[in-house]
Order: C-alpha cells, then sequence, then structure tokens
C-alpha cells in the first residue's frame, strides 16, 4: 500500500504544525486583548500535536516508509530547503517527538511572571528547529536550525528571572557551542563549496572526490563541533552549567534530545556521508567515550543541586553514547560489520532509552523542585508521599538511569558489552588493549551513575521533609502528573520491548552500515535479545520481568498466609528514643562522603577554614568553613586557556597606541605581507 | 519437561539451603571460639518466627517500602532460575546472562538502599550511603572478573561459561583466570558482608553495612528480606563454585550426575563455609576507609586478569 501522501501529511504538520503554534503566543504581545486560549492553550495543543505528527513520521521511517521531502525556496541562490527525513532521521525524530510532545504538555504558563508568552514562543520555536535539524537535507538550512536552536535554548536558559547564575552559564554555553557552531559551519561550507549544492546525496560524492587527507581534516571538524554538542569530555563544561538552569520541561528536551543532535550530526557527516569515518577516529571516540562516562557518574555521585545531578548523568550517557559509536567505527574499519553493527545498535537504541528516561526524570524532578522551591536535596525529602504521582514518575525514572532491568537504559548498555567481548576477540590489536579498559570504565561508570541516582531519589524524595517549604509541598496539576505517568510508561516500554525495539532499528542501522541486519538480534520469535555470534547469550527483559513479578506474587501469597497479623501497622520511626527531627537525616552532601573520601586524589576538593574571631583556642569559636569542589577539567584545560588569553590581550594591547598614524603603518604592513604570500 | 522440572529443583535447592549455610558457619564460628553456640537451623526458626509477627512500617515511609522487601526476594529467586547449581543444563539462560545477573544484583542494591532511606532515620542513611559506596567498586569488579570468563569461554550465558571451564584442559590455571578468582573472592566476601568488610554477628554497631539497611524492617517484611540475602549470599557463593571452579558439575542430566553434582556442590559450600568460619576467627573487621583499599585491590585484579589474557593470548 502505497502511504506516501500520509507521510507527507506527517512531515507537514509536524514541521509547520509546530512553526505556527511557536508563532502564535507573540500574538499576545502584538495584541493583548486576544483570548487566552488563543494564545495559551492553543499553541500548546497544536505543539503537542505536530510532536504526535512528528513520531508518527519517526515510526513510518523505522517501518521503511516512502521518502517524502517538502520543499521551501527562500530567494536564496542555490536549491529550494528541504525537508525530508531518511531513515537514519527516524529513531532521532521519533525520540524528538515523544520529548517535545510530554515537553510542550507538561509546560508551566507562568501568567504573573513577565514574558510568559515569549518563554512559550520560544520553547515551541527550539522544538520546531529541533526537529528541522534532524529532518533537513540542505546543508545551509541545517546550520541555520543548529545555530537558531542554539540561540533560542540559550535564551531559554538564561530566561531565568531570578538569576545571575543562569545568564552566566548561558554565556558559558553560548561561548562553547559558537566554537562548535564555527568548525561545523566551516567544514560543511567548504564541503558544499566542493560539491556545487547544498543537498545531502550531492555531499556525500563531494566526500568522495576530496584527497583523504582533506576528508579527514574535514571530518575532524565534524567531530569536534558535534562534540561539543554531545558533551564530550573536554568540551563538556557548558553542559552542567547551562542544562539545569533552563525551566524543566526545557530542560527535558536539552538533555533528552539536543545532546543527541550532537550524535546524529556524528553519524550523518562523519560516518554516513563519506561511506566510512577516518582511521583512529573511533579509537579516539571510545577513549573520550570512556573519559566522559567516568567523569560524569562521578561528578554526579557528588553533586547535590538535583537538576545538576541529572545534567552530569547526562554527560555519562553521552560518553556510553560516544564508546558504541567510537567501537563501531574501530570495528568496521577493521573489517567486522557484524560485531560493528551490535554496537552502532547498542548506540541507537541508547539515544531512545535515555533519551526517554532523561526527560521523564528533568520532567518529574522538575515538578517535585518547583513544589519544594529549591533545587537543593538538602531541602527536599518525603515527597514521594507528598507528591504519590510525581514521586512514581520520578521512581521510574530513577530506576531506568540506573540501567536497572527491565527498563529502557539496560538493553543498550548490555549490547554494548556483547560488542565489547566480541570485538576484544575479534578486532584489531588496538582493541585489545582498549576493550578491557572499557569495560571497566563502563562498569565503574554504571555502578557510580547508580549511587548518584539513589541519591536523587532517596534523599529527594524519600525520609522526612527536610526543610518548611517540603514540608507544604503538594502535588501537581492533574494534567500535569498525567503526563508525567504517560511518559513513565515510555521507558517501561522501551525497555520491555527491547528485542522488538532493537529490530524496528534496522531501517537506520542499514542507512550507516549496510552489511548489517538488525532483525538478526533478535532471538526466539522476538522474546529474547541475542547476538548471533556469541553462543547462548541471550537476555529478555520481558521473561526477567515477569519472573520476577511472578516469584515476588508467590512470596506475598506465601507470607502473609502466616500466622501473623495481617495488614501493616504505621508508627513512627525509632531514634533510640531522642525525638527525630529532620536534621538527623544522612543528608545528600554527607550520603556520598565515602566516595567523595575514595574518589578525593580525582576530585580534589578543597576546604578552607578561618577562624572569625580571636579567642582562647581551648573554646568554640565562630568560624566559617568553605569547601569546593573545582571541576577537574576546569583546572587542567580551562584555567590555562583563559590565563593564555588574557596574557595574549595584555600583550595584544602594547600595540593599540592610539595614534593614528601606526595604525596606518599596519594596515600598510598587512597589505605588504599579503602581496607577497599571494605571490 | 526436563528442563523445567531441573529449573525448579535448583531454584527451590537454593531457597530451601540458603539460610542453612549461615547457620552452619555461625555454629562453627561458635565452635572455634570455644562455645556450644546455636544450631544449624537455627536461622529456619529466626524465619518462622519473623513471618508470625506483625509488621510495621515507619509513618514516613512512602508506598515503595510495601513492595520493596517482596521484590528483592523475587529478584534474587529470579537469579536462580538461571544459575548452574549442580547441573550447567540451560535452564532458563534464555532470560538472563551474566550482565542480567549482575543487573538484578544492582537492583537488589538499589531497592534495599532506598528502603533503608524511608524511614528518614540516621542510621538507614549511613548503611544506605556506605552501602553504596562499598558497592560502587565492587560491583564492578565483579563484572570485571566474570567478564574475563565469559572472553574465554566466548558467551555470557552462565551455563555456557561454567560448562566451558569445566570442559578446558587449561583455562583454570592461566593467570588471568587465578587473578580473577582471586578478585571474586574478595568481592564475594564483600558482597555477603563479611569479616573483615562487615560484621554479620553485631547489631547497632556503628560500622555495620548489611544489618542497618534492614533496621527498621520487622515481621514479615523483615522475613522476605533475611531470606532474600541469604539466598543472594548462596547465590554469590555459588557463582564462584560454579563458574571458576566448575569441577564435578553435571555437564549430562543423568540422575548420576545429577547427583554427583549436588553433593560436589555440597561439598565446596561446606569448604566455604569452614574457610569464612576461620577466616572471621582470626581476622578482625578493617576500618571503614581501609574497605575501599581492599576493593580497589580486587578492581585492578580483575583489569589486570582481563589485560593479562590480552596480553597472553
Amino acid at each position: 500500500m502505497d502511504l506516501a501522501g500520509l507521510d507527507a501529511a506527517l512531515l507537514a504538520s509536524a514541521v509547520w504544525g509546530l512553526a505556527a503554534a511557536a508563532i502564535l503566543p507573540l500574538l499576545a504581545i502584538a495584541w493583548p486583548k486576544a483570548p487566552a486560549a488563543l494564545h495559551d492553550a492553543a499553541p500548546r495543543f497544536l505543539g503537542v500535536l505536530a510532536c504526535l505528527a512528528a513520531v508518527g513520521v519517526g515510526a513510518r521511517g523505522l517501518a521503511g516508509g516512502s521518502e517524502v521531502s517538502l520543499q521551501w525556496w527562500p530567494g536564496f541562490p542555490g536549491q529550494p530547503f528541504t525537508v525530508g527525513p531518511d531513515a537514519l532521521a527516524a529513531p532521532f525524530l521519533l525520540l524528538f517527538g515523544l520529548v517535545g510532545a510530554a515537553s510542550i504538555a507538561a509546560h508551566r504558563a507562568d501568567h504573573d511572571s513577565p514574558g510568559a508568552h515569549l518563554r512559550l514562543s520560544l520553547h515551541l520555536g527550539f522544538a520546531c528547529l529541533l526537529c528541522i535539524v534532524f529532518a533537513t537535507q540542505h546543508a545551509l538550512m541545517f546550520l541555520f536550525a543548529w545555530e537558531g536552536m542554539t540561540l533560542v535554548s540559550a535564551a531559554l536558559v538564561a530566561a531565568d528571572p531570578r538569576g545571575a547564575k543562569a545568564r552566566s552559564a548561558a554565556f558559558t554555553y553560548l561561548a562553547l557551542s559558537h566554537v562548535g557552531a564555527a568548525c561545523i559551519a566551516l567544514a560543511l561550507l567548504t564541503l558544499s563549496g566542493h560539491a556545487g549544492s547544498y543537498r545531502f546525496d550531492t555531499l556525500s560524492s563531494a566526500y568522495a572526490a576530496l584527497a583523504p587527507g582533506d576528508a579527514a581534516r574535514l571530518a575532524w571538524l565534524f567531530t569536534i563541533g558535534f562534540a561539543v554538542k554531545l558533551g564530550l569530555v573536554p568540551l563538556h563544561g557548558w553542559l552542567p552549567l547551562a542544562h539545569p538552569e533552563a525551566p524543566a520541561p526545557v530542560s527535558a528536551l536539552l538533555s533528552g534530545v539536543m545532546v543527541k543532535a550532537g550524535l546524529y550530526g556524528m553519524l550523518r557527516f562523519v560516518w554516513q556521508l563519506p561511506g566510512a569515518p577516518p582511521q583512529y577516529w573511533g579509537t579516539v571516540l571510545l577513549v573520550l567515550g570512556i573519559a566522559s562516562s567516568l567523569v560524569g557518574a562521578l561528578y554526579a555521585a557528588v553533586e547535590s543541586d538535583a537538576k545538576r545531578l541529572l545534567a552530569w548523568s547526562t554527560v555519562k550517557h553521552a560518553g556510553v553514547l560516544a564508546m558504541g559509536t567510537g567501537l563501531a567505527a574501530q570495528l568496521a574499519a577493521s573489517e567486522q560489520p557484524i560485531v560493528a553493527g551490535i554496537a552502532l545498535a547498542a548506540t541507537l537504541y541508547h539515544v531512545v532509552g535515555h533519551g526517554l528516561a532523561k526527560s521523564l526524570a528533568f520532567l518529574a524532578v522538575g515538578e517535585a523542585v518547583h513544589s519544594a522551591r529549591s533545587r537543593s536535596l538538602e531541602h527536599l525529602g518525603g515527597l514521594a508521599r507528598r507528591m504519590p504521582r510525581t514521586g512514581l514518575a520520578a521512581l521510574i525514572a530513577t530506576i531506568a538511569l540506573c540501567a536497572l532491568p527491565p527498563l529502557s537504559c539496560f538493553p543498550g548498555e548490555w549490547l554494548l558489552f556483547q560488542a565489547l567481548i566480541l570485538g576484544y576477540s575479534a578486532g584489531a590489536g588496538q582493541l585489545r588493549l582498549l576493550a578491557p579498559f572499557a569495560a571497566a570504565g563502563l562498569a565503574l561508570a554504571s555502578a557510580l551513575a547508580v549511587a548518584a541516582m539513589v541519591k536523587l531519589y532517596g534523599i529527594g524524595f524519600l525520609g522526612r521533609a527536610r526543610s518548611e517549604t517540603a514540608a507544604t509541598a503538594t502535588e501537581a496539576p492533574r494534567s500535569v502528573t498525567t503526563v508525567l505517568l504517560i511518559a513513565a510508561a515510555l521507558p517501561l516500554a522501551w525497555g520491555l520491548a527491547a528485542p522488538w525495539s532493537v529490530a524496528a532499528l534496522r531501517a537506520p542501522i542499514a542507512a550507516v552500515l549496510p552489511e548489517f541486519d538488525a532483525g538478526a538480534l533478535q532471538g526466539a520469535g522476538g522474546l529474547t535479545l541475542q547476538p548471533a555470534l556469541l553462543q547462548a547469550s541471550s537476555i529478555s527483559p520481558f521473561a526477567a520481568a515477569a519472573l520476577v513479578g511472578l516469584f515476588a506474587g508467590l512470596a506475598i501469597l506465601w507470607l502473609r498466609s502466616g500466622t501473623g497479623p495481617h495488614g501493616v501497622r504505621r508508627s513512627p520511626s525509632w531514634s533510640c528514643g531522642a525525638p527525630l527531627g529532620a536534621r538527623m537525616q544522612y543528608s545528600a552532601l554527607g550520603f556520598t562522603k565515602p566516595l567523595r573520601l575514595i574518589f578525593q586524589p580525582v576530585l580534589r576538593g578543597e576546604r578552607v577554614m578561618e577562624v572569625l574571631e580571636e579567642g582562647s583556642p581551648y573554646f568554640a569559636r565562630p568560624a566559617r568553613v568553605t569547601a569546593s569542589m573545582p571541576a577537574m577539567l576546569e583546572r587542567v584545560v580551562v584555567a590555562p586557556l583563559v590565563r593564555a588569553v588574557l596574557w595574549g590581550s595584555e600583550w595584544g594591547r602594547g600595540l593599540q597606541t592610539g595614534s593614528l598614524h601606526q595604525y596606518l603603518g599596519y594596515l600598510l604592513a598587512t597589505l605588504v605581507a599579503l602581496l607577497l604570500w599571494g605571490r | 519437561m526436563l528442563d523445567v522440572a531441573l529449573v525448579l529443583l535448583q531454584t527451590l535447592l537454593l531457597l530451601a539451603v540458603a539460610p542453612l549455610w549461615g547457620g552452619v558457619v555461625a555454629a562453627l564460628k561458635a565452635r572455634l571460639q570455644m562455645r556450644r553456640g546455636a544450631p544449624v537451623w537455627q536461622r529456619y526458626r529466626d524465619l518462622a518466627k519473623l513471618s508470625g509477627k506483625e509488621t510495621v512500617l515507619s509513618e514516613d515511609a512512602s508506598p515503595l517500602a510495601r513492595g520493596v522487601p517482596y521484590l528483592v526476594l523475587g529478584a534474587a529467586l529470579t537469579i536462580c532460575t538461571w544459575t548452574p547449581v549442580i547441573t550447567a543444563h540451560q535452564g532458563l539462560g534464555f532470560a538472563g546472562d551474566l550482565m542480567m545477573t549482575v543487573a538484578l544484583f544492582a537492583a537488589m542494591r538499589v531497592l534495599l538502599a532506598l528502603l533503608a532511606l524511608e524511614a528518614g532515620t540516621t542510621f538507614g542513611g549511613m548503611a544506605a550511603s556506605r552501602h553504596m559506596a562499598l558497592s560502587a567498586l565492587a560491583e564492578p569488579a565483579m563484572m570485571l572478573s566474570v567478564f574475563t570468563l565469559a572472553l574465554v569461554a566466548h558467551s555470557t550465558d552462565l551455563a555456557a561459561i561454567s560448562r566451558a571451564i569445566a570442559m578446558s584442559h587449561d583455562a583454570w590455571i592461566s593467570p588471568s583466570h587465578l587473578l580473577a578468582l582471586t578478585a571474586m573472592t574478595v568481592v564475594v566476601i564483600s558482597e555477603t558482608g563479611r569479616v573483615p568488610v562487615d560484621n554479620p554477628a553485631t547489631h547497632l554497631e556503628l560500622t555495620m553495612i548489611h544489618e542497618g539497611l534492614v533496621l527498621d524492617m520487622s515481621g514479615r517484611h523483615l522475613a522476605a528480606l533475611e531470606w532474600a540475602a541469604s539466598v543472594r549470599q548462596l547465590l554469590l557463593l555459588t557463582l564462584l563454585a560454579n563458574l571458576f571452579l566448575p569441577w564435578g558439575i553435571a555437564l549430562e542430566p543423568t540422575p548420576v550426575a545429577l547427583l554427583f553434582g549436588f553433593v560436589i556442590w555440597l561439598v565446596k559450600l561446606g569448604v566455604f563455609a569452614v574457610g569464612v568460619a576461620v577466616l572471621e576467627s582470626v581476622t578482625a573487621r578493617m576500618r571503614l576507609f581501609r574497605v575501599p583499599e581492599f576493593l580497589g585491590m580486587a578492581f585492578l585484579l580483575s583489569l589486570l586478569a582481563l589485560t593479562s589474557d590480552s596480553l597472553l593470548r
């Protein structure tokens, strides 16, 4: 059956729907008397519908739908702007649609605060640009959308009316992103110049016509540019600063989807278009991935700000994605397409799996933080009882982000481990040395991430309320909690149905690695996930979950049939006879103190104690203790860079004397130098 | 049919024998310390008594607390269905493998740590904090040491690993196997909460870890958790016995081989029990912040096992 009409309609409604939705709230600014529904409820409803249409586009793309495209000619010289998603874009669009719908539905309209309409408009515009980044087939349009996405999201990060912190985070974000964007623009425009066209399909042949050295240089430029968006060490500095400052639904889009745009860019421009990535690309990505996952997990574990903890965890998972891509590229380079395919399947599965879990975490934690009016875990606590539905959603997100079965992050890491075992046996010499360290890094990072997530839920949502505001927190409105619970079903479904989910990624994997059929990973009629190369290794998240449920049910029946009294009596917690106060609980800082001590040589926390009043040392004197933990890479990489720039500007100031004659002299010297060089 | 019977048999065996092992160790320790001690089936009596008592929960606990004890027990029993106990037959291996096993252990740990934080008391927080810190080192060490075996066996299925090591002539004597075995032994000592990492005989001691996690539990919930803990302990020991030292395990499900496998399994567990009892009687518990060094050693040993495998093959 030909469904080209349906595909075209879905695509058009996704793109134009989001664009229209982004414009509607601006009506309120131009025409304040317009009915409220027109600039609040209507655009959100339209945005959700458009995102669901994007889900449809992604799903049709995965199912091998027909290639349709929308064209729009803005009057530039060159080809018309083209939006036409292909197979590689499909999983990203699917993820975007699901997360975008939840994010827009959960947008809080704070009508009292100034700029509410503008924020809604920016939020919808951000979603629209993200959609175009994934769906476009036109280099110039990609660049415009990429830059627009960065600018709009930076505006949303800085939109917090309270703080200078948000503005400084947005500044760091913009600075680093523009370094990345410059690399991408340079590479993409050079490539289009060679191709004489902006269409992606012509870029591929332009790549083939380039000298190998030039092609590799372009590929490295792309890699640097996209690594910034992906948040890979050492270019991750902006991510834990900027992601938590945005409103929670925007954070969900940033961490859940926008980070994956970096991976999409790498797969598209460094692998798919040239046909094969440059040599050593895989190794570099694998090493950076290991470093990112360890750094992200470690800093997540010692972080006490609920949203920043989630942002650090994004760095960890970005590292896992880079590991998967790097491993796949390594193996593809050493003629092992089947094993490379397993690593690639792990990566693409994890793109969606992590995106769904992380956006749910941001949405749920965002509601809790909004209700308790603090982002610090030290001021939360006891929210699971006061906000049961939000608490349930947060619990599911927490367990998913721990990479525990049967939720959505486990099968991805499982596939990655399988690829590591196989790659170790089959891969090149380099991989024989790297694979053990990759396995060790992944195992350690996963264990640390578990500690971080237990801290997030255990300190933030369980126990007693740690502050007045947390004690009076109330459940989020029904409409929001419904969205949360629907969003909570997604990582569960993606994880339980892992064998089918992986098989559904067949088309995008084949777009990058034509020799591999992801359907081969499905075993026993879809019940199990198994790489056919390893004998008898398989998992079935569904069967394991069913078994746990069965045994737990039997245990309940058996133990309740005993002689003891039924039911559960509630009583106050016992604290050795003293009245129990909230401050007797372990604090967020204390909870991971053992980890801080164990990893002190790496973290290098600093602690300054100053005594405020002189007096006898035998009596308590007022004192101030300042403890801080400057990020390791800030110290090692960024601080010397800043010093170098400052030193350079200091030196450069000597050139500026204010004398016009001297400036004219400079002009002349430059001109002569250029003439000599150009000869 | 035979498969289902074997799975049920092995699961029930682990469930039934689990409390006994702890009882045997306690009895042996008592003898070594010139005491008479409790009988070896004391743990069964404790479980029966607990399940007859009233179940009390803290007022501060969320709805999660009512499900966790059963989920933890369910997860432990789920691992039993694919663990080779007396036979290296496939069982329910399609549902879970080595990584699923490690992940389910991690799930049990996460649920227990969350449960400990439910009541909002200091002891729960302390135990959860220490538990998460130590397992952050123990879990990767365990993962890597079994990963070494997976490389040799070219499979991550537990039964397949056990079979491959049992049938190989020289895999067990290689340096990587011995290093991995050492690392796994350290991990098992730590994860089962034994001296020198933790002391299972103490209550209300500031340094305890595993007992502190269940301090606020009572009645049926405590019974389920205690039972789950003993099943987990026996599972770890069985993994050590049947993956690293798999001699005598039934490769084919014939009655004689199964019986032999059962006897050998009991003998191995007996040897472990004697070893643990002697170790606990002659050594003291470590200071808490010495434990990371001990576990870090296990992590490095397992990493060494992996890299030496890559160098020597």
